[in-house]
């Protein structure tokens, strides 16, 4: 009788550890025909975005968030980090697993092929069967189509702009103007050298963690706005030979000593803080970095942004920008009857007129009725709104071309490059030979 | 009653059959699809294989031709003898030291085990801010005494240092509650027949203290040698993407780069079919090395 009895308990403990383990089929059946008065609800929605960490943006994101959670009554589930490239094989990686979040902020060019190719993105065509007015208040052309069909998906927040972050303090204290429009090239270099010379770090970059925005721009200073976005097949052909001179120029910038002095360990965050410090004198970076100005400068006034000097055919007023990141639902919500209004409601409450017109000042947007201009400007807001008005070409970056792979090990190979421990030729053609 | 146990090992099949199904399940199939995955070509985790690759053997050839993946072997090794060394030693040398003193033993083992429970996540977070080079508690000492050129802690002449140190502090309590109970259970009557012979206080821990502690040391140096070929956390919230010019990969900071990162999931099963080799060959060297003994 015991061993019955314990027979009995084992297979019972066994079964309960596999009913553990297993899907269950009947239970999400039960969900999705769950009557619709359950769907309306409070629920727990997951969404990732690049709004973590020190992001410019933080803390316009939260405020509309927790806005959306008072009116709905639903809880966000902010699993944000800072934008790079961990973070986006992270997010690959989650969905790849099964463990994606409910709604993204995320890149809409090559980045996203991969969502798109295995359905595991809503389209806005999808969601607007359903729910008509969604990203109504957009300009469809400007929403930014999928490059694997053609189709949109993401509804864009602010679109970007990538400029020369300037301390003018450190500048007025070294002797050096203030750059402006006409700003070239080796005016930029000969600052540079007058600045290292008072002992103060000319340019607050870490080649070990983001040297994307000094790729982009060193690159796009051997092209033109219209050849900017093009990918090179090799090395060795036109676009190619742009890049290797863009790369060597971030070399010579390393060789002449302008990037801090750990450069190749440091992170982001330490750079920048050089700036905040009055420490370093340029950055390059986007539009979202703004934010982090303003919350960490001491005087928001003893910095500006302009154009990143220019040298062979690109004018220093040629920027880099666009809308290249957007929300977008995933296929597991929309699947679910409890979370898919919960979904496009967020979409929705973070990209209203109101909303979108608080991430940061730019004139590129896709809201039909523009940003609202806020009362309350700032001078580097000023700066910055004077930059986008005066650009004479605008070209979105060439590295969104490339798949998130080969981007992360091109950038894993410049300090290599700076160094000289490999060459940029040898570089480009080992992030070209990586396919998706 | 107990001669039917013994003497019938049915039941004991019924008990064991869970755990094996569980074994089975969640250790020996996935190690069995990760040899498996090292052959195939697969660009993402979730991602169906795209065939074998090409030659079927592609990954293990790169194995040998990959200067980063003899990286990562060296100092993973070098790991190895640095928990030896430091980690088990200075725990030994704390745990002789405390067993002397009368008050306070309590205090130490508490203050010594702390950093234990601390998530290595933490801890990283804690070093970088110690190490940091613009600001960080060192180089601000430094400043303080004169130093006027800061030092990058994370460059190529002093990664190993501050990459180890807070892996061998983080573990030296460990092993030091071990081998403090250890000397706990040496009997108080030896050391007191020693020293009514005439034994000081260095030759009691000689020939007394050492000699009775061998099985628990032994313990403490095959838990060290298989522990480092674990160790991630730490190294990589401090040294991520193997800083400085990857040059302190481990072999687990590489595997998860490679299978994580760069999407490159079959060589990072590769990777990991190394590291389960080594670990094999390591613990078996040790158990044969060392030895314990019966008293």
């Amino acid at each position: 009788m015991k061993r019955i009895t314990a027979f009995i308990l084992t297979m019972a403990l066994g079964s309960a550890m596999l009913a553990g383990c297993q899907s269950t089929p009947a239970a999400s059946q039960a969900a999705s025909q769950a009557p619709s008065s359950e769907a309306a609800k409070p629920v727990e929605i997951t969404v990732v975005t690049s709004y973590g960490g020190d992001d410019g943006n933080r803390a316009n994101y939260e405020a509309a968030y927790k806005a959306y959670e008072t009116a709905t009554g639903n809880t966000v589930k902010d699993a944000s980090g800072t934008s790079n490239e961990e973070w986006k094989a992270k997010i690959m990686a989650d969905f790849e697993t099964g463990a994606e979040p409910d709604v993204l902020f995320y890149f809409n060019g090559v980045d996203a092929n991969k969502l798109v190719q295995g359905g595991k993105v809503v389209s806005i065509d999808e969601i607007r069967k359903t729910y008509p007015d969604y990203a109504s208040n957009m300009t469809d052309d400007r929403l930014g189509a999928s490059p694997a069909d053609g189709k949109n998906y993401s509804v864009p927040v602010n679109g970007y702009w990538e400029g020369l972050f300037i301390n003018k303090k450190v500048l007025k204290d070294c002797g050096v103007e203030v750059p402006g429009a006409d700003y070239t090239w080796d005016q930029f270099l000969k600052d540079c050298e007058t600045i290292k010379s008072k002992g103060i770090t000319p340019i607050a970059c870490s080649l070990q963690e983001v040297p994307h925005y000094w790729f982009e721009y060193c690159i796009f200073n051997h092209g033109t706005p219209a050849t900017h976005p093009k990918l090179p097949a090799s090395s060795t052909d036109e676009v190619g030979k742009a890049w290797a001179e863009g790369l060597n120029d971030i070399k010579t910038l390393y060789t002449k000593g302008y990037f801090p002095k750990n450069t190749t360990t440091a992170t982001d965050a330490e750079t920048f803080q050089l700036m905040a410090d009055d420490k370093a004198a340029f950055a390059i970076d986007g539009s979202w970095k703004i934010g982090w100005f303003q919350e960490n400068a001491k005087s928001i006034d003893d910095f500006t942004v302009t154009y990143v000097p220019g040298e062979n055919g690109r004018k220093s007023t040629d920027i880099i920008g666009g809308l290249s990141m957007g929300y977008y639902i995933t296929q597991k919500a929309w699947s679910d009857p409890a979370k898919q209004k919960a979904c496009v409601d967020f979409v929705k409450a973070m990209t209203t007129d109101e909303v979108v017109s608080t991430f940061g000042a730019t004139a590129v947007t896709a809201l039909k009725n523009g940003t609202i201009a806020k009362s309350d400007t700032d001078s580097l807001e000023q700066a910055a709104m004077a930059m986008t008005k005066g650009a004479t070409g605008i070209t979105p970056a060439t590295q969104d071309g490339l798949i998130q792979t080969a981007r992360t090990a091109l950038f894993a190979d410049i300090k290599n490059i700076a160094t000289g421990k490999t060459t940029a030729e040898k570089a480009i053609d080992a992030c070209l030979a990586i396919k998706s | 009653m107990n001669s039917t146990i013994y003497k019938k090992k049915s039941p004991l099949a019924v008990f064991l059959i869970p755990a094996f199904l569980f074994m089975a399940l969640f250790l020996y199939y996935p190690f069995a699809m990760n040899i498996y995955n090292s052959f195939c070509n697969i660009t993402g985790l979730g991602t169906a294989a795209e065939g074998f690759n090409s030659p079927w053997y592609l990954n293990y050839g790169k194995l040998f031709q990959d200067p980063i993946m003899n990286t990562a072997l060296f100092n993973t090794m070098l790991l190895m003898i640095l928990t030896i060394i430091f980690q088990v030693g200075i725990a030994l040398l704390l745990a002789l030291l405390i067993d002397n003193i009368k008050k306070g033993t309590q205090f130490f083992r508490t203050v010594y085990f702390f950093p234990i429970v601390i998530s290595a996540t933490a801890l990283g977070l804690l070093f970088n801010l110690i190490f940091l080079y613009d600001g960080g508690m060192v180089n601000q000492l430094l400043l303080k005494f004169g130093v006027t050129d800061m030092i990058d802690w994370k460059d190529e002449a002093h990664f190993l240092f501050t990459m180890m140190t807070p892996v061998m502090w983080q573990y030296v309590g460990f092993y030091f509650v071990i081998i403090v109970t250890g000397l706990n259970n040496i009997s108080p009557d030896i050391y007191e027949a020693a020293e009514i012979d005439g034994a000081s206080g260095f030759n009691r821990v000689r020939y007394i203290s050492l000699p009775l502690l061998h099985n628990v040391l032994i313990t403490c140096l095959i838990l060290a040698v298989t522990g480092a070929l674990k160790v991630f956390d730490l190294p990589w919230v401090m040294m991520g993407a193997g800083m400085p010019m990857d040059q302190s990969w481990l072999t687990g900071t590489y595997m998860y780069n490679q299978t994580f990162t760069m999407g490159d999931v079959d060589y990072g099963s590769t990777i990991a079919i190394v590291i389960v080799v080594i670990g094999v060959v390591v613990s078996q060297a040790a158990n044969r090395i060392f030895k314990e003994k019966d008293y």
